[in-house]
């Protein structure tokens, strides 16, 4: 039996878990006309998970016989995805009750998805890992397709599946490999395992290791493991793109920082260049295929790609400063990326989305106020100072300069300035060109205003005072590498 | 086990695994190559209980008995019946086989050489300790105690995938 | 200790992956992909299993592992299954060749 404190200890999780079946009951009896009470609902749950994690900040716990670990990286980790779930809840309100897909499993299953991830960033068996990863993905398969009279959403979500479950295939494979070598699925079973067997270098754990890794590379989308990304952006309701794009990638890196940081410390050198290929591939990929999109969606999903691949680059980089600068990455991207996904929902005419790059001419003086907060966005992804992202690519490519891998920092930079090519476009689409025909519409609802505001709070904040959350993000991994 | 004695029991056991595996690999190779999909939800059921009786072959009634309920008896009635609400469009003339088979079949082959290379004869640290006693009174006692936390998450896991199901495969809008 | 030694289950397994992994790459049916990956996770269990009985009998991890892997392949399944339906439903097939009005 769990004892008291362990109960304490996960309550988080627990408050998510009783929420989300909370909605599902409590949609049987609200009628669909006030459907909308749901999302006040689960955004009340949200704030309590989320105070409850202020309120463990600090400690570090150990539960389940190891099999959870409650410490100030997952609780930093679940703060990112509890803002990042409320930010797309808050778009997805009106959105989903326009579109006619208003039903109280949205937000059950939102909720259940965040509920993986956090299972994620604090797993501390590879059991969790799994469990956490099948929670999220199959509320995603589901959410992705939940506009079930939209055939784009249905493909996507088909097609999302069957790479998903293809990648926990491989991903099995690996934990199976790292089990029969090691003996053990805890990861910190599996660091002893490898210092008092002697394990380093043994080709079956790498073998283990590397199919671990790929896939894990499926769900948070690096190249060459990204076929499916850029499909079920465009074929998903547009928060829940938003929302996946933030979510699964912030899941995906948390379950490898926990893989790496936990269980396969000592294994750092055999890694680091397949790794660095990785993210070189990925950011250079990403960017180069962003160019030649004119779906707003796409866009942003090859974008999403790229800083998957400048994420990594501190992981590579593998100490304190740059393990930091992943987290305050993630924090920056949940900011800006959403915030942009925000802006693409708020202009739609009821069912009608404005996705076309460019339905977006016009908009500075139709709009202002929203075309300055997506050109804040966009400036933030490109990386352009005063903003978070500029800040975030700052700190990750220090790191990795820091770390010895300044050639990789170049070719991230260079990335860049490539990556401000498109961003910038979209820009200058806003504010320098003419609408060819009449200036697409803007959909206006309290909710969704409040998420862009945030958003735009949130990049401007990390961008101009950083120094709260960078400390918290190192705090967060003291006791990994404890300087 | 029903106990062997010594002398033979090597011999016995290597031919009734060679028999099993056999059965499972010709029995998977029909699954992936034969034309008419239905046909190869059958061979699928195969595989499936084959792989049951390794399990008991490796003593592991346990998962033996859970692989012939969920797998055989729950994952195959699905699929069959999936198979048999969508399989008039798949003419079995038409070809099962998609534009990129061949890649797939060098993909393949390459990985299971690697794969099998490695980890056929890798030396792993065997052990040499007594399989745990009453397993399964065992097992139910670590589901509820170790392992309390994934038995849990395990159960929100089938909730939502009943809910996820439900809501896909809703016939109208709103219904 | 069993007569069967070690290195045959895990070649098996390998050899059931490999299979499975061609029916995945292989297969147009939606259906047909599912059931590669089907085959793809029972390999992984003959690995869990082999490995518990060979490496870790006095334990009990690799047995829990596999039912839980069981247990996430039938919800998979499940929700797999329901979206095969629905684009069926729509498109009166599940080719993945003719499923194609997202540019791949």
């Amino acid at each position: 039996m769990p004892t008291t404190q362990e109960l304490i200890a996960i309550s988080p999780e627990i408050i998510l878990a009783l929420w989300a079946l909370s909605v599902m009951f409590l949609d049987l009896l609200i009628a669909q006309s006030r459907k909308s009470i749901l999302a006040y609902w689960s955004l009340l749950g949200l704030l309590l998970a989320g105070g409850a994690e202020f309120s463990l900040w600090g400690r570090e716990e150990i539960l389940f016989q190891g099999a959870f670990v409650q410490d100030n990286l997952s609780l930093f980790l679940d703060l990112v995805l509890l803002l990042a779930t409320g930010l797309s809840l808050l778009m997805a309100k009106g959105y989903i009750k326009d579109l006619e897909m208003e039903h109280g499993e949205y937000y059950t299953l939102t909720l259940f998805a965040t509920l993986g991830g956090m299972l994620m960033a604090g797993a501390g068996d590879l059991l969790i890992v799994f469990l956490g990863l099948e929670v999220l993905s199959l509320s995603l398969y589901v959410l992705s397709g939940f506009r079930r009279t939209e055939p784009m959403a249905q493909e996507a979500s088909l097609k999302y599946f069957l790479l998903g479950a293809f990648a926990s295939g491989f991903l099995l494979y690996g934990i199976a490999l790292v089990f029969g070598s090691t003996g053990t699925t805890l990861l910190g079973g599996i660091a002893v395992a490898i210092t008092e067997g002697g394990l380093l270098g043994d080709p079956l754990l790498l073998l283990g290791l590397g199919l671990l890794g790929v896939g894990l590379s499926f769900k948070v989308a690096l190249v060459p493991f990204h076929m499916w990304t850029p499909d079920v952006y465009e074929g998903a309701p547009t928060p829940v793109a938003g929302y996946m794009s933030v979510v699964a990638k912030a899941a995906g890196f948390a379950a490898a920082l926990r893989i790496f940081l936990s269980a396969f410390l000592q294994l750092a050198g055999d890694w680091t260049l397949l790794l660095s290929l990785l993210a070189l591939l990925t950011m250079s990929g990403g960017n180069i295929i962003a160019l030649a999109q004119s779906n707003m969606k796409r866009l942003l999903a090859y974008s999403s790609i790229a800083h998957a691949g400048y994420i990594l680059l501190g992981v590579i980089a593998l100490n304190s400063w740059g393990l930091s600068s992943v987290l305050f990455y993630l924090a920056a991207y949940g900011f800006m990326n959403l915030g942009a996904f925000a802006v693409i929902v708020a202009l739609r005419d009821g069912e009608r989305e404005y996705l076309a790059l460019n339905d977006y001419a016009g908009l500075g003086s139709r709009h202002p106020l929203l075309a300055l907060s997506m050109a804040i966005f966009m400036l933030s992804l490109a990386g352009v100072p005063p903003t978070a992202g500029f800040l975030a690519k700052f700190y990750i490519f220090g790191a990795a300069v820091q770390a010895g891998y300044g050639w990789l920092a170049i070719l991230a930079v260079l990335n860049s300035v490539l990556a401000a090519f498109y961003y910038l476009r979209v820009i200058v689409i806003m504010y320098m060109r003419e609408p060819a025909g009449q200036v697409a519409k803007m959909t206006h609802s309290p909710a969704l205003a409040l998420a862009i505001f945030l958003a735009v709070i949130g990049t401007v904040q990390l961008g101009l005072f950083p120094a709260a959350v960078v400390e918290l993000a190192q705090a967060s991994l003291f006791p990994f590498l404890g300087s | 086990m029903p106990p062997f004695e010594n002398l033979p029991t090597d011999l016995v056991l290597q031919g009734i695994f060679l028999l099993v595996a056999g059965l499972i690999v010709v029995a998977a190779v029909a699954v992936v190559t034969l034309r008419n999909i239905f046909h190869s939800a059958l061979a699928l059921i195969l595989c499936f209980s084959a792989v049951a009786g390794l399990y008991i072959l490796l003593e592991a009634p346990f998962v033996a008995a859970v692989q012939v309920l969920i797998y055989v008896g729950a994952i195959s009635v699905l699929i069959l019946f999936a198979v048999m609400l969508t399989e008039r469009v798949m003419d079995p003339k038409m070809g099962a086989r998609n534009e990129q088979w061949w890649l797939g079949l060098l993909l393949t082959a390459i990985a299971a050489t690697g794969l099998g290379a490695i980890v056929g004869f890798a030396p792993w640290p065997l052990s040499k300790a007594p399989i745990i006693n009453d397993q399964i009174t065992a097992l139910g006692k670590e589901f509820l105690t170790t392992y309390v936390l994934p038995f849990e998450v395990a159960s929100l896991l089938l909730l939502m995938a009943l809910l996820g199901a439900i809501i896909i495969a809703r016939e109208k809008e709103g219904g | 200790m069993s007569g069967v030694p070690l290195s045959w289950y895990l070649t098996l397994a390998t050899v059931l992956f490999a299979i499975g992994l061609y029916g995945t790459l292989s297969r147009k049916n939606a259906v047909g992909i599912l059931m590669g990956i089907e085959l793809m996770l029972n390999a992984v269990n003959i690995n869990l299993i082999a490995f518990w009985r060979f490496i870790t009998p006095h334990l009990l991890t690799g047995q829990i592992f596999a039912v839980f892997v069981i247990t996430v392949a039938a919800s998979e399944v499940a929700i797999g299954l329901a979206l095969i339906l629905a684009i069926y439903r729509q498109k009166k097939t599940i080719d993945i060749e003719e499923i194609d009005l997202l540019k791949g």
